[in-house]
């Protein structure tokens, strides 16, 4: 693999992938970090020159409530998140190979369908006019002009709706992986089915769990659709004004140190993870 | 041992939970009543008036058109990648792995929006090649992923017994691996098709005019109460599909 | 050079660690022979050499007098029987014997007869049609052998054949590997780490270590006369005392002080100078216990200890006798003991002995 002929097959099947993710993903992603220092032009492109004017907008104190938002939501949604795949992945994996299969269509089919479609339903659902509305205020759970939708409840509800196969996919297949006579073992020493579960199946699954923390809260951070159509209009994230940057005020720069801004949001935890991960792993190797 | 019945009925709950809102949408498809909160009687009239919405078949056409040649595409590029993840451990090994990974995990305004920033810049008019170009991006990690999975399950001894019984090495790649990779392939490709078919965010920030995708097109009905119920037949009929191709998958992964 | 495949001065490296090192052998034409020896031995390196799957650093291996280091593996008349069979599990029986035919590019019509000639050899004709996975362990290994065998290679590989399968397949298979070797007459060479099952199959064994071959002999003679304590204790087990040659005495035979154990008398089997440090040993199954001092007449080697564990194997029994600070194995057959009927019990004081010809003197180097 060392001699030239071997590091040049090498370079041609990698090639083609390399040069694409290089053109389509690596300099898109740069661009937008160089946009954020340029001036906006009024046609909705960028204008010529360099400034750390649009930087400015950052510290506009208006983003401070959104970007709290989009932290507090992302991570509540994370820990519901994984607080249901939990206990589902460890359903999943612990019985026979056919009911398995079954049970893991019945998670992926929601999740293949379409994410407008499922955020849609989700209008319906909860319209004042839909069935659940109907439903509540029939059992007097709730009073007659109570609005389930727009408003942060909704926007959270939804969010945990669709991330929750993110949460579910990476858990079982750590679970998967698990060997459940440990908690046969656990049972055998005294443990009860909660402890064995917390104590033994839990450290178990760590690395399926990080996994999906990850996938969660990186994947809500940047939800613009569900605020947008869930809920009310003080209950915009971060993606939301980006989109608005874009679309409504078609001013690229000012997105872009939005954009840049989320990027650094979504690979801090991720680079934590991976650090830790590459640590954790020397560790358990001496 | 006696097992605890509590994570068996949560996943019960969940499951149920996924599955209501769509459940919904189906009912309400063939409910007469416009805003579905009570059931007002069977019809077809929705599915009559989605049959007339000639705009929306326009869509599906656009939508197939751009599923089908990015699948195709992604499926090519994500092979090779799985067969360079798979066969060389090199530092070139390890970029190449990070960029494979980084789109699974980047939010989709994150990659919408930075396509559009390229393309706004280099002075491409963005339409039905860029959707394509941006489909191919995000379907190339999975395809790639799956591929992979299915390299790493795969008995390298096979492809020694096929040269030590006379094939070159690339009879033994055509004769071997290929077919025994196929499933992997297609599933992967399935799996791109069924994302492409998806994807609204990142379609809604590099479509042009004219190229009106379905996941565009319901987001602008949506708009307009009038088409509410429309949508609901709509999506009944994408839930279906999605559950025939889902099961067309599940079948040739099995079949490995 | 005799062989009818001759590995030449052959060695291979993979980084710092040389996996095979400057090893020679000869193998006759029609001959069943094995490396034998522990994992990381080099021995499969060996053969993925003499299959092509890897090139040696140096030195030549040679097939009826052609050179043929230098060949990829699909242009050797050498064919392999590999590990987990490496069945091709898109194509059926049928289709993965005739796979070597269709690659030389056969009629079609020799094609059809060989293969089917070959399904009857190993007895799957009426499995042809099935895929591999429904076959059982015994019957894919019978595929992978047809499947090389239909090639009629001049020398036919075999990785571990019956490592993967259970204790009495395995049994079965060996008998009828014998058979089979007998019917092609092809030169067999079986790679393998177990020791009964190298000296069931092969005329002759080659047993490595560290990428050397320590010994080359028929199975009885490795047995009998081991030539180092590596390969005395890979082949059998083995009781090993560590002393002095002291006095020679006619016949060939050697009086050797050991620590503890007085003077015994041993078969010097070969030249062994005075004073020189050297190591004996006795297989556990020749020696004898009894509860009494063995007459003294005869020249046995008798020392007296006491039993300290016994397991019972059914068909034997083992005892660690303690003698000093030496533990010794014994392994007796239940009539072999001679204490008047009853076998000793744990504690009890025993005479150890052994007849000086059925001890050896073991390679020297290695008494360290």
């Amino acid at each position: 693999m060392t001699s030239p002929r071997g590091v040049s097959k090498q370079w041609l099947i990698t090639l083609p992938s390399l040069a694409w993710l290089g053109v389509f993903f690596v300099i898109p992603a740069v661009l937008i970090v160089v946009t954020a220092f340029r001036p906006p032009d009024l046609q909705g492109g960028v204008g010529s020159g360099w400034t750390t004017e649009t930087l400015q907008v950052l510290r506009d104190p208006a983003y401070l409530p959104i970007v709290w938002r989009t932290a507090w939501l992302s991570g509540l949604t994370t820990l519901v998140c994984l607080a249901l795949a939990l206990p589902v992945s460890f359903q999943i994996a612990r019985v026979g190979t056919r009911m398995r299969q079954f049970l893991l269509l019945l998670v992926v089919i929601p999740f293949l369908s379409n994410f407008l479609i499922r955020v849609f339903a989700w209008k319906s659902l909860l319209h004042p006019e839909g069935p659940l509305t109907k439903l509540l205020i029939a059992l007097h759970l709730v009073s007659e002009d109570a609005m389930l939708l727009n408003n942060l409840g909704a926007v959270l509800l939804v969010l945990i709706y669709t991330q929750l196969p993110f949460a579910i996919l990476p858990l079982y297949a750590a679970a998967e992986k698990f060997d459940f006579s440990l908690l046969d073992a656990a049972r055998d020493l005294g443990a009860g089915p909660w402890r064995s579960f917390s104590k033994v199946f839990v450290p178990g699954v760590r690395r399926g769990l990080i996994s999906a923390a990850v996938m969660v809260f990186v994947s809500s951070l940047g939800q613009y659709v569900i605020p947008q159509m869930i809920g009310g209009a003080s209950d915009e994230m971060l993606g939301s004004k980006i989109a608005q940057r874009v679309f409504s005020d078609r001013n690229l720069p000012h997105a872009s140190a939005l954009a840049a801004a989320l990027m650094l949001a979504v690979l801090v935890p991720m680079l934590i993870v991976t650090m830790w991960q590459r640590f954790g792993r020397k560790e358990a190797a001496s | 041992m006696r097992r605890s019945w509590f994570p068996a009925l949560l996943t019960a709950v969940v499951i149920a939970f996924l599955f209501a809102p769509l459940v919904v949408l189906v009912t309400n498809s063939f409910n007469a009543s416009r805003f579905g909160g009570e059931w007002e009687g069977f019809t077809w009239n929705w599915y009559e008036k989605l049959w007339a919405a000639d705009e929306v078949w326009e869509s599906v056409w656009v939508t197939l058109k751009i599923a089908l040649s990015a699948s195709l595409a992604s499926m090519a590029l994500g092979t090779l990648a799985a067969y360079a993840l798979h066969r060389f451990r090199s530092w070139l090994q390890s970029v190449h792995s990070v960029l494979i990974t980084l789109p699974l995990v980047m939010p989709d305004i994150l990659m919408g929006m930075s396509l559009l920033a390229l393309f706004i810049l280099s002075g491409i008019e963005t339409g039905l090649l860029t959707i394509w170009i941006a489909h191919v991006t995000f379907c190339l990690s999975f395809v790639t992923m799956v591929v992979l999975g299915r390299l790493q399950d795969f008995d390298f001894t096979l492809i020694d017994a096929a040269r030590d019984l006379g094939a070159t090495r690339k009879q033994a790649v055509i004769k071997v691996l290929l077919p025994l990779l196929l499933p992997g392939v297609l599933a992967g490709g399935l799996l791109a098709f069924t994302l492409s078919i998806d994807d609204y965010v990142i379609t809604f920030f590099v479509s042009g005019p004219g190229t009106t995708t379905l996941p565009l097109r319901v987001a602008s009905m949506m708009k307009t109460s009038r088409s509410l119920p429309v949508i609901n037949a709509l999506s009944t009929l994408l839930i279906a599909s999605t559950f025939l191709l889902a099961a067309l998958s599940f079948r040739l992964q099995r079949r490995a | 050079m005799g062989g009818f495949l001759v590995i030449d001065h052959v060695s291979k490296s993979f980084g710092s660690l040389r996996a095979v090192d400057d090893v020679c052998l000869e193998v006759g034409p029609g001959e069943a022979f094995s490396l034998l020896g522990p994992s990381g031995c080099g021995k499969t390196t060996l053969l993925r050499m003499i299959a092509g799957f890897e090139r040696p650093d140096s030195g030549r291996i040679l097939v009826a007098g052609q050179d043929i280091s230098h060949l990829p593996p699909e242009q050797r008349p050498v064919n392999t029987v590999f590990q987990n069979y490496a069945l091709f599990p898109h194509l059926s029986v049928w289709e993965n014997i005739a796979f070597g035919l269709r690659m030389s590019g056969r009629p079609r019509d020799e094609i059809r007869g060989g293969v089917d000639r070959m399904l009857e050899l190993v007895r799957l004709s009426e499995h042809a049609k099935k895929r591999p996975a429904q076959l059982s362990g015994g019957q894919k290994q019978r595929v992978a052998i047809a499947r090389a065998l239909v090639n009629r290679p001049q020398v036919l590989l075999l990785d571990e054949p019956l490592a993967a399968l259970d204790l009495k397949l395995r049994q079965h298979m060996l008998m009828e590997l014998n058979t089979l070797h007998e019917q092609v007459g092809t030169t067999f060479i079986y790679v393998t780490h177990d020791q009964g099952e190298a000296m069931s199959l092969s005329d002759r064994i080659a047993v490595m270590n560290a990428g050397k071959v320590e010994q080359v002999d028929g199975p009885e003679a490795l047995y009998e006369t081991p030539r180092s304590s590596f390969v005395a204790t890979f082949i059998g087990d083995a009781n090993f005392f560590t002393g002095t040659a002291v006095e020679h005495q006619h016949e060939g035979y050697v009086r050797v002080m050991v620590d503890g154990l007085g003077s015994p008398l041993v078969l010097s089997n070969g030249a062994v100078g005075s004073n020189q440090t050297l190591k004996l040993m006795v297989r556990p199954e020749k020696i004898s216990l009894t509860l009494n001092r063995p007459p003294s007449g005869e020249r046995v080697n008798a020392f007296p200890g006491t039993v300290e564990d016994i397991a019972y194997f059914g068909s034997h029994t083992r005892y660690r006798v303690r003698i000093g600070e030496h533990r010794v194995i014994a392994q007796l057959q239940r009539s072999r003991f001679s204490g008047g009927g009853i076998e000793p019990p744990r504690g009890a004081d025993v005479w150890m002995s052994f007849h000086p010809d059925e001890a050896r003197v073991v390679r020297l180097e290695d008494a360290a």
